[in-house]
This record gives C-alpha cells, sequence and structure tokens, in this order.
C-alpha cells in the first residue's frame, strides 16, 4: 500500500521508456514536448500531496484533441499506461505515475476556444487555468462559477476530472453542473463527443456526468464546453467571530435551516487565526477567537442587506463575540484573508501539511469538530480546520514534520480515525479532492464490494484494459478482481 | 402467466405483491404481453424479482404510475414491476435541507411534507406532482425551472437501485459534496428504466422562495416575443424560469422570479429596462394557476413531439414549428426546448413529421416524439434503446443489466 510513512509509493520501480516509442512520440507532438530527461521530470514527480512521489517514464506535451489522440493511441498499443495531467494540484495523488506510465499534460492546451455570449457557454481546452476563463468571460458581463481555492493555478480539466468545488459552490453548486459537454479521447485514442448544449439531454444516458469525477481513469477530457453565469449585481460580506468552532458550525446550521442562501459559508478555526495572525498576511483577527465564519451573499443588490441582517442575528443568537460587515472591496479582500491564505500560513508554524477532505451532514458539523479536536488531542497532533462550512465540507489540516517518524504513523492512524467518524455521521471520505491513490483504502468505509464492482465495471466500460491511471480510485483488492474477470 | 411461472414466483414474493393493475392507459398501450403486475414492498423484494426473472429470461418493465405512454414494449411476455407499495419517507432532515423517500412516493404527497418545512423539490416538467420519485429521476426531467436552480441531475444526492440481475447497490449519500469513487449514480438520473430499478432516492431540497412573482407578456403572435424573450434569457439576472407559449389564440412570455420581496422587485426593473418593455405582474394564486395550466392543459395530447436546439435558435425553432395548422407550443427558453402539441387530425402524420424533422435537423436541432397515435408508424422518432445507443451506452447497459431484463417504455 502507498503510505505517507515510507513517502514513497512502495511497488515497482520506474521503467525506462523504449527508444523507438519515445522517438515516435516526438514525431506527433515534437521533440521538445518529449521530456524524458530524468532532471526535468522531477517537477512531475508528485502532484499537491507530495506525500507520495514517483518520476514517470516520460512526460508528452501535446497541443490539440487529435495529438493527444495519436499519443494514446500510440501508447496504448505498445501497452504503456497513460496518467492525465494539469497542473498537478490535486490533493490526492491522481496525477501520480505509475511504474509502467507515461503522464500526458494538458500545459500547452490552454486555449479557450469559444465564447458564445447569446447562449451562455465557452468551449474550452482542458489545460486552461479554471481564473482565466473568469477573467476572460468578464469583459461579457459572464464568469465561470466554480472557483477552487486553487483557481489561479489548477486546470479545467482538473477541475472536471476532480469535479472540483470552491467556496461559492454551496449557493452555485460544484464542477458537474457547469460542464454541458466533452470532447474526450478514449482507450485507443478513439475521440468521443458527448453532450453539448442544444442536444436533448434526454434522449441517452448521462455520459458527461458519469465522465467528470473520473479522475484521469476513464480518458482524456480535450475540449470542456462549460455554462457561464452573469456576472451578479452585488456582494454583501459578513465575518462572525466566535468563541469555539462547536458555536461558529451551529451558526452555520442556523443559516441554512433558517431559508437564507448565501453564495459562501467558510469556517477558519482558532489553531488557523492563530498561524494566519503570526504570517504576512495578518487580517486582525482576534488572537483569542475560537473560530471565524465567512459568510457571502450575492445577487440583486436590493435583497442582500436584508440576508445579511439576517444571518448576522443567526450568528448573534449562537454566541458570536463580534459580526463584521465589509464596507468597500478592500474590506471584504480582507475579510477572506485568512480564509485565503490558509495554506501559505500554516506551511510557517509546520514543515508539512496534510490537507485532509471530508463532508458530514450539516447538522452533524459541531460533534464532528468536537470529534475531530478530540482525536488530534489523543495523538498530541495539531489540527486545523479551513473549510467549506455551508457545504458540510471538512478540511482537517493535520500539522507534522516527515522526520519524525514517530509522529508520521500518528498522523496516518488520526487520518483513518478522522474519516470512519465523518462516515459515522453519515458523511463520505471526500468532498472535492477525489480518491487518488491516497484514500482508495478508505474506499470500504463508504461502499460495500458491489458498488466497488459497479464502478470497476463502469470503468471498463470506457477502459477495458485499465491503461488510464491505474492504481486509482478503486481500492487494490477490487483492481485485482476487475484484472481478473478480464482474463476470464 | 404460464402457470410454472406465476407458481415459482408467487412462492418468493408475499401475497401482497401480487394482484395489482397498471391505469388503463398504458394497458392500451401495452396490449398484449403483460403477464402479470407485480408490487414488490422492498429493496429486497424488487432484488428477488429481478434475480428470479434473469433465470428465468423474463422481462420487466418498472413503472411508477405507468402514465408514461410508448408504443416501444417488449414482444415477449413480460411482467410489469410498479412501485406503488414503496412510498415510505425514510429520512427527511430539513436542516440539512435532505430528504430520501421510497420511489414510489408521489412528488404531490413529498411537497406536502417538504412544504410544512418550507422546502421544496424546484422541477416543473409536465404533470409533476403526480410523478413518482423513482420516474422523474428515472426520466431526468427538470422543466424550466432548471434556469434558475440547476438540473435533477445535480440534485440527486443518493439512491438505492437494484440492477437487471438483481444486485442492490447504494449510491452517492446523504451529503452534498461526495467525490468518493466514479459517479455512477449520475447514470441512473435519466436511465429510463433501462438499467437498473430505482427503489429509493436523496434529493437536496431548497428553501421555498419568499416571493413568487409571475412576469406576463402578451402578443397576437408568439414570434414577436422572441426577441424579449432571448433578451431575459441574456440578461444580468438570472430568471427562475423562461417560458415561451404559443396558440392559434397568440403568445404569451412567462418570466418567473424568485427571491424576498425587495430583490424580486429590482430584477422586474432591471428587466424591464434591459428589454425596454413593462410586464404585467401576477401575484400567485392566478400566476400558480397560470403556470400549471401551461404545464399540464395537454395532458391528453396525443401527438407531441419536443425538439432541441441551442437557446438562441428559438425564434427560429418556433417559425418552422408555427406552420403546423392547429399546433400549441411550449418553449423553454433558457434551455433550448420547445414541446409542441400537434392535432390528431392532421391530415397526414407521418409525412408532416417528416417534415417538421427536415427542417429542424437543418437549423441544428433535433427532433424526439413524446406521444404519437399508435396507428402511425413513427418509432425513429422515440428514443432508441440503449444497446443502439453507441458503444458506450450498450457497455453500460450490459455492465448494469447483463441479462437484458429490464425495460423501460420511453
Ligand atoms: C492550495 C490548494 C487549494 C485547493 N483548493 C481546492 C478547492 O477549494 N476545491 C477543490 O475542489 N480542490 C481544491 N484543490 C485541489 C486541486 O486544485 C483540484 O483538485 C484541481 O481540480 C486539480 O486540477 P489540476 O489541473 O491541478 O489537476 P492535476 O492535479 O494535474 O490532476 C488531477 C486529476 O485529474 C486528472 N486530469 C487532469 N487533467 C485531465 C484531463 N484533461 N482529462 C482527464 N483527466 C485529467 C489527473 O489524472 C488527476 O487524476 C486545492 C489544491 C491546492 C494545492
Ligand atoms: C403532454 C405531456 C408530455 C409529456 N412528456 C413527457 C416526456 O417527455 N417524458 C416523460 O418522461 N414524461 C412525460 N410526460 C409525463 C408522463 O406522461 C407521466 O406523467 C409521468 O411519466 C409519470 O411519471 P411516473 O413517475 O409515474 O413514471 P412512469 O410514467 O411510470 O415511468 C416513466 C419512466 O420511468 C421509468 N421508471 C419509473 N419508475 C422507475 C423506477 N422506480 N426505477 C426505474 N425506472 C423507473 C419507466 O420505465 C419509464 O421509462 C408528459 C405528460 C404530458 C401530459
Amino acid at each position: 500500500m502507498a503510505s505517507l510513512l515510507t513517502g514513497k509509493v512502495s511497488s515497482g520501480m520506474t521503467q525506462p521508456l523504449p527508444s523507438s516509442v519515445a522517438s515516435d512520440l516526438a514525431e506527433i507532438v515534437g521533440h521538445e514536448h518529449v521530456i524524458t530527461d530524468p532532471d526535468r521530470l522531477l517537477v512531475y514527480e508528485s502532484d499537491g500531496l507530495t506525500a507520495y512521489r514517483r518520476s514517470p517514464r516520460a512526460v508528452v506535451l501535446p497541443s490539440s484533441t487529435e495529438e493527444i489522440s495519436a499519443v494514446v493511441g500510440l501508447l496504448h498499443s505498445n501497452g504503456i499506461e497513460v496518467i492525465p495531467r494539469g497542473a498537478g494540484t490535486g490533493l490526492s495523488g491522481g496525477a501520480l505515475a505509475t511504474p509502467e506510465g507515461v503522464i500526458v499534460g494538458t500545459a500547452r492546451m490552454n486555449r479557450i476556444l469559444k465564447i458564445d455570449v447569446e447562449n451562455r457557454i465557452a468551449i474550452a481546452q482542458p489545460g486552461v487555468i479554471n481564473a482565466r476563463l473568469t477573467e476572460a468571460t468578464n469583459p461579457y458581463g459572464l464568469y465561470y462559477a466554480p472557483d477552487p481555492s486553487s483557481q489561479s493555478t489548477c486546470t479545467l480539466g482538473g477541475n472536471v476530472a476532480e469535479n472540483s468545488g470552491g467556496p461559492h459552490c454551496l449557493k452555485y453548486g460544484v464542477t458537474a453542473r457547469y460542464v454541458t459537454g466533452l470532447t474526450v479521447v478514449l482507450a485507443g485514442g478513439r475521440i468521443v463527443e458527448l453532450g453539448g448544449v442544444g442536444r436533448d439531454p434526454y434522449t441517452t444516458l448521462d455520459l458527461v456526468g458519469l465522465f467528470v469525477g473520473s479522475e484521469g481513469c476513464f480518458g482524456i477530457a480535450t475540449e470542456i464546453e462549460l455554462r457561464l453565469l452573469p456576472i451578479t449585481e452585488g456582494v454583501r460580506t459578513l465575518l462572525g467571530i466566535f468563541e469555539s468552532v462547536e458555536s461558529a458550525g451551529r451558526a452555520v446550521t442556523k443559516i441554512i435551516a433558517s431559508g437564507l442562501m448565501p453564495a459562501a459559508v467558510e469556517i477558519v478555526d482558532g489553531p488557523t487565526i492563530e498561524a494566519v495572525e503570526a504570517s504576512v498576511f495578518a487580517a486582525g483577527y482576534p488572537l483569542e477567537a475560537g473560530a471565524a465564519l465567512v459568510i457571502e451573499f450575492d445577487g440583486t443588490e436590493a435583497g442582500l442587506d436584508l440576508d445579511a441582517d439576517r444571518a448576522e442575528q443567526c450568528c448573534l443568537e449562537e454566541g458570536a463575540i463580534e459580526v463584521q460587515r465589509a464596507t468597500d472591496p478592500e474590506h471584504r479582500m480582507k475579510l477572506w484573508r485568512a480564509r485565503k491564505k490558509a495554506f501559505g500560513a500554516m506551511g510557517r508554524i509546520a514543515p508539512d501539511l496534510l490537507v485532509q477532505d471530508a463532508t458530514v451532514p450539516r447538522t452533524k458539523l459541531p460533534e464532528v469538530l468536537a470529534g475531530i479536536d478530540n482525536i488530534g488531542n489523543r495523538y498530541g497532533l495539531k489540527i486545523a480546520n479551513v473549510f467549506h462550512a455551508g457545504d458540510g465540507n471538512l478540511h482537517p489540516n493535520i500539522l507534522f514534520d516527515r522526520q519524525n517518524q514517530n509522529e508520521l504513523e500518528l498522523v496516518e492512524r488520526a487520518s483513518k480515525e478522522i474519516m470512519q467518524l465523518c462516515v459515522d455521521a453519515g458523511g463520505t471520505i471526500t468532498g472535492e479532492h477525489g480518491v487518488g491513490v491516497d484514500k482508495r483504502e478508505y474506499m470500504t468505509l463508504v461502499h460495500g464490494p458491489a458498488e466497488l464492482e459497479a464502478m470497476a465495471a463502469a470503468k471498463r466500460v470506457f477502459d477495458p484494459a485499465s491503461l488510464f491511471n491505474p492504481g486509482k480510485v478503486l481500492p487494490a483488492v477490487e483492481v485485482k478482481e476487475a484484472n481478473e474477470s478480464r482474463s476470464n | 402467466m404460464r402457470v410454472d411461472l406465476t407458481d415459482s414466483l408467487s412462492r418468493l414474493l408475499p401475497g401482497e405483491a401480487f394482484g395489482h393493475s397498471v391505469p388503463s392507459s398504458l394497458w392500451a398501450v401495452l396490449r398484449t404481453g403483460v403477464e402479470t403486475v407485480v408490487a414488490p414492498g422492498s429493496t429486497e423484494e424488487v432484488a428477488t424479482l429481478l434475480k428470479w426473472a434473469s433465470e428465468m429470461g423474463v422481462r420487466v418493465v418498472p413503472i411508477g404510475t405507468g402514465a408514461h405512454m410508448c408504443p416501444r414494449y417488449p414482444r415477449d411476455p413480460f411482467i410489469v414491476l410498479t412501485t406503488s407499495r414503496l412510498k415510505e419517507i425514510q429520512h427527511y432532515e430539513p436542516a440539512d435541507l435532505t430528504m430520501t423517500a421510497s420511489a414510489g412516493a408521489s412528488i404531490r404527497d413529498l411537497s406536502t411534507e417538504t412544504a410544512i418545512y418550507g422546502q421544496w423539490l424546484p422541477f416543473d416538467p409536465p404533470d409533476v406532482p403526480n410523478r413518482t420519485l423513482g420516474g422523474l429521476v428515472a426520466t431526468g426531467l427538470s422543466g424550466p425551472l432548471w434556469a434558475g436552480y440547476g438540473q435533477l441531475r445535480n440534485h440527486v444526492l443518493g439512491a438505492t437501485i437494484v440492477c437487471g440481475d438483481g444486485r442492490a447497490l447504494r449510491l452517492g449519500g446523504k451529503v452534498v459534496k461526495n467525490v468518493a469513487g466514479f459517479d455512477i449514480l449520475k447514470l441512473m438520473v435519466g436511465s429510463r428504466g433501462e438499467l437498473a430499478v430505482i427503489t429509493s432516492v436523496t434529493v437536496r431540497l431548497f428553501p421555498l422562495p419568499v416571493v413568487d412573482q409571475l412576469l406576463v407578456l402578451e402578443a397576437t403572435d408568439v414570434s414577436e416575443l422572441v426577441s424579449t424573450a432571448r433578451a431575459v434569457a441574456t440578461a444580468p439576472i438570472m430568471p427562475a424560469s423562461i417560458i415561451l407559449s404559443g396558440t392559434s389564440d397568440g403568445g404569451r412570455l412567462l418570466v418567473r422570479l424568485h427571491g424576498a420581496k425587495v430583490s424580486v422587485e429590482a430584477d422586474q426593473k432591471s428587466l424591464e429596462k434591459h428589454t425596454g418593455v413593462s410586464f404585467e405582474v401576477r401575484n400567485t394564486p392566478e400566476a400558480e394557476s397560470l403556470l400549471v395550466h401551461k404545464r399540464d392543459s395537454r395532458i391528453n395530447a396525443e401527438l407531441a413531439v419536443r425538439v432541441w436546439a441551442l437557446p438562441s435558435r428559438i425564434g427560429v425553432l418556433l417559425d418552422v414549428l408555427k406552420k403546423v395548422p392547429g399546433v400549441s407550443l411550449n418553449a423553454d427558453v433558457y434551455g433550448g426546448s420547445v414541446r409542441a402539441y400537434l392535432p390528431v387530425n392532421l391530415s397526414d402524420i407521418e409525412s408532416s413529421l417528416a417534415g417538421l424533422q427536415k427542417d429542424i435537423e437543418e437549423l441544428g436541432g433535433t427532433i424526439r416524439a413524446l406521444r404519437i397515435p399508435a396507428e402511425v408508424n413513427a418509432s425513429s422518432y422515440f428514443a432508441k434503446p440503449l444497446v443502439d445507443e453507441g458503444e458506450l451506452a450498450a457497455g453500460l447497459k450490459r455492465a448494469f443489466d447483463p441479462h437484458a431484463v429490464l425495460w423501460g417504455i420511453e
């Protein structure tokens, strides 16, 4: 099993790529876009979850659907596994190379192909950075809603593969809601178009919906059709300061249950506030605060103050020490700062950070947060929570030091207990970061053998020989069974 | 039903599962073929039935009310599986805005319950109150409200299903964000009973809007309203739905605004500024009855088609459809679809449909039959069975229903 303890994936050494394959690849994409030099491959050794590292056999950087199709066709006909990769900001090891695999990166596929203002859709290549789509569509009064906190670096292809969320997905929904059509390259290099605005969505299966969130295991998305939204007229941002994270959690439940529809509700807990205030990102949060709640409303200007008043009332009723309201865009940025800079700030107080991800029913937030606190105390680990509270999507971040072997083991045990706690509360093991290699073994906490086999069967329909991103998502035993059933 | 089969099935399921009937409308369409109607009382009983059917080589058609009619049905004798005994609300946590209910529960009953807590399911396909939750999910239809709320597929959080071979699976969960594994739950939304029988569903609910205001604009001809309708669809605010209807009596644009009173009023002003027209305002209950009328007035239409194209093409689609004498049109301006109800006394239905199809395909659109009189040869206008829908759909059909037991009636 892959393990944080070893810092490496245990099984298998990377195989060098046969030179004939390398030269055939160069023929397709150009010599400079096939990387085999070990030094240059270092960058591709891991994604955002750096605990897992392995150098790929090679990295290929095609520039079009046709090139991807030719590259995949060539690699697959040689029995070589393909690992799709966007910006490598993933937090579950999804883009980690396999010993036999070649990474197909989308860095050169960074063009927005079409902005259709009339129909409010855009068609983009997968390597386009998330935030760029919003920048490009802003002049037309439009924007792209899903806003992962990594949006200034992560790619739309990665977002599709992970079905990524973000703070404002509370009101607007996650990536899947916005993907209306896909061009995908499947096993052997076959190009297939799925869905598309203007096509009757009720005449066949929702293959777009199935592809979204498939973590690079079904094929490569090479063109992505996305729905855009009109820029909202106004915004109100509140910051509620609480004594404890539990009371902040209760305020979240109260706000949502009151019928309000905030655009975002994010929690930053005490340890995170401490870290941020000690850093260059200090936002002036009171140090004694147990938690802060960032609440945002957007929409028609006229209704916003009313909404903000009601949310403020909910906070006060749940014991908020104070509630601030942003008075101008700069002030708004300041209120958001602790949330947005949390990861950076934590990096300064501990050498390593494990960003966990799980979802629980919103009403269970207070008890689950108390449970996480308890787990941290029991293992003597510092856990800082900063997360999408309105969705019940937790990010307990465990601070540790990789050099300390003892602590590493505790981190793994604590992680597993946190997952179990969330599942027992009626939740799940990942809300947005995906399973990748990291959570494969946790899949059995939420799925039985029949469900896992059904997922394996869906993968076999797209990728019968398991040549796309093998060893991800499904637990090892399931993959073994799938292989057996294939050879039968 | 052949005696040996009846015997073996009646030994497997309790007596309450037998002796049921389906609506006469369905019988009329299915005519012969139906061996018996079985109403399982639990997921386990559905699994028992489907396992048995796989072994015996018997086909099964799952239905909710069975109101959805279509002439395409299995030629071999088959069983109708009705969800009429699966009606309970299994779990409702208003503070989480999530509900789990059995597939046979009617949307009307569920809505009565959620309304107590000021919540609802914001979907409005035709006849929605009479649909079952399982049938709604199996057809995947969201209705024009998808403009403001997104599609049904994004709000189905979990489901229990029984695959064609009797495997029961629990998909998704009860939380609003969940990426734990491949999203086979999405596949079930709109699977039309061809992959699995859905036995229960968890959905995300929404707070009922404080104000539900309907803006109306009328004209002698629907085409006069197209540019305003498109302007509304590209305005800086997002209405909950935008419906354009046209009959020989004239055209009507219906724009639905949801929100607090002040914001709805402001939205109306901003729409009026953007479009340069002033709307008439209808409040509930008048608005409600107008909307329900538009949605359901053709409930017994025998000849109905759905046309789909890019939303920006709605005007040209309407121009084509308008030419059919006696036609009644209902367009979802945001989605880009038009339901057209055609008179059955149309002189030559087959050639009229063929003509429409040609014109619409030239505009980059598609036409699809919803209801066609049984005597008309129109199978090409209906959705194809999954096995004929391309390799991926066929492969998924084999994965979920390996013995091809299930036969959706759409
Ligand atoms: C600081 C930070 C904050 C973050 N915040 C959020 C957040 O708020 N919400 C959230 O959801 N995530 C968040 N993430 C996680 C990450 O940014 C997302 O998962 C993102 O979508 C990954 O995009 P990427 O381009 O970096 O993909 P990669 O990491 O390169 O790849 C991710 C997965 O997608 C596959 N893939 C990539 N491109 C394609 C393609 N074209 N076709 C098929 N498969 C493909 C890969 O094989 C891999 O399995 C955060 C990460 C960081 C480092
Ligand atoms: C003018 C007009 C147009 C209409 N257009 C459409 C249309 O385009 N599409 C449409 O679907 N309805 C349409 N309807 C509505 C339709 O006639 C019924 O009102 C509706 O289908 C009833 O829903 P039900 O839940 O009883 O499902 P049923 O009618 O019993 O079944 C609908 C479909 O879902 C499947 N199904 C039902 N329950 C399950 C389950 N538990 N598991 C798996 N599969 C299941 C069935 O096999 C069938 O394919 C229209 C109605 C009118 C009046």
